[in-house]
């Protein structure tokens, strides 16, 4: 389904998604006028919440990564529908749970974990697991679970701002759509590339590469967050 | 043989992504992330440069010697007024024009915090253009005050520099 649409349904989200992507990316940190914002924000404000999710999600690369992971062998439309989703809910569990109930997490650990999930995806679409252990874990599962830590992520990084609780469920309601809309719109944009990439022999022969590569840089990523945590 | 041969590849390809992010960590990351810079790379390539203390740069406050300048319009028969806060002894010179006609000019400060609407005039002129500088005597609010006496807008040209935050117009 989404892998047969054609290549025009796409290009109006990627043109909204090249608007949307700013000149600064920021996986960990948030910009100087979101958090100008963030701070002195009153009541609920809907539409800058989601803007800020969208955003977050589109400039965070350790969430981006572990898509492209996930989505590298899944070719039909039903496959992708499916992972994004438990996908989905498990960062949208822990984020509205994290913040509403308070549950303080530190930040370069869960980023940590979020760094292992790619390491995870690179390994397994390596076939590792399988070759290993016998078996490969639930893959399902697997994401449904590394979705929990994304969204724990997402929450440290809400309640970094001790956001006023008046509109809090509201607001962040807004921020976990804005998060959706934003990984709608990466989620196109990875399609677009792996699908029209897999039509090539050049796909397999570098499918190990690239695998290899999205371990590396989920290494990169845990060696950076437990730097920062261990200097903290 | 083949289940070796994958082992290999698989290792091989585990080691080789480990050794690459150590590397990009080592040379790269923790030196611009961190201030960790154990080959002295990150230095060379100014990649400490984030590191580096902010200065706290005021940025309402004019560098000595950087020119301010800005355009006003004083409104037939209104006065206008513009202003630059300014602590004790700190100085600002400046030069104005109107692009025609004269106006009526009160250069003076008010000091901080006050309430009672005192204030001390050090210019009282009727003119088309001025050049000059003053010492602010207090810490306050220092400026102009311009009055256009005619029945026609006059557009006046204000340029100056000292050390001063700009407060603007009044």
């Amino acid at each position: 389904m989404l892998g047969k649409l054609k290549l025009t349904y796409l290009l109006y989200p990627l043109l909204i998604l090249c608007a949307m992507a700013s000149v600064e990316v920021f996986a960990h940190g948030v910009d100087d006028s979101t958090r100008n914002f963030l701070q002195n924000n009153t009541g609920v404000q809907i539409l800058p919440f989601m803007y800020i999710g969208a955003k977050h999600m589109l400039t965070g690369y350790d969430h981006l990564l572990f898509l492209v992971g996930v989505l590298f062998f899944l070719h039909r439309g039903k496959d992708v529908l499916l992972y994004v989703s438990m996908f989905t809910i498990g960062h949208s569990l822990t984020l509205m749970t994290g913040v509403l109930a308070n549950i303080q997490v530190n930040a370069y650990l869960i980023d940590a974990v979020i760094g292992l999930s790619v390491i995870y995806k690179g390994f397994d679409n390596l076939g590792g697991f399988k070759h290993f252990f016998g078996t490969q874990p639930n893959p399902k599962k697997a994401v449904l679970i590394f979705g929990l830590f994304h969204g724990f992520g997402l929450a440290t990084k809400i309640q970094e701002f001790q956001l006023p609780t008046e509109g809090l469920a509201t607001n962040l309601l807004a921020f976990n759509i804005g998060v959706e809309l934003g990984q709608l719109l990466a989620l196109m944009f990875i399609l677009l590339a792996i699908n029209y990439w897999r039509q090539f022999s050049s796909f397999n022969k570098f499918a190990t590469t690239t695998n290899t590569a999205l371990m590396s840089a989920g290494f990169m990523l845990v060696g950076m967050q437990l730097t920062g945590y261990f200097l903290q | 043989m083949e289940t070796n041969q994958k082992s290999r590849s698989l290792l091989k390809a585990t080691v080789i992504s480990l050794v690459i992010a150590i590397v990009v960590l080592v040379l790269f990351i923790l030196p611009a992330e961190y201030n960790i810079d154990p080959t002295g790379v990150g230095e060379k390539l100014g990649l400490t440069v984030f590191n580096n203390e902010a200065k706290p740069v005021d940025t309402a406050v004019s560098k000595q010697g950087q020119q301010d300048s800005v355009i006003l319009i004083v409104p037939a028969g209104k006065g206008i007024e513009y202003k630059l806060a300014m602590k004790q002894y700190s100085k600002a010179t400046y030069e104005w024009t109107t692009e025609s006609g004269e106006l009526y000019v009160d250069l003076h400060g008010e000091p901080k915090g006050d309430t009672t609407g005192y204030f001390e005039s050090y210019t009282i002129a009727t003119a088309n253009e001025m050049k000059g500088s003053f010492t602010a005597p207090f810490e306050g609010s220092h400026g102009w005050y311009w009055k256009n006496k005619s029945n026609k807008d006059i557009q006046v040209q204000l340029i100056f520099n000292g050390e001063y935050a700009i407060e603007g117009l009044k």
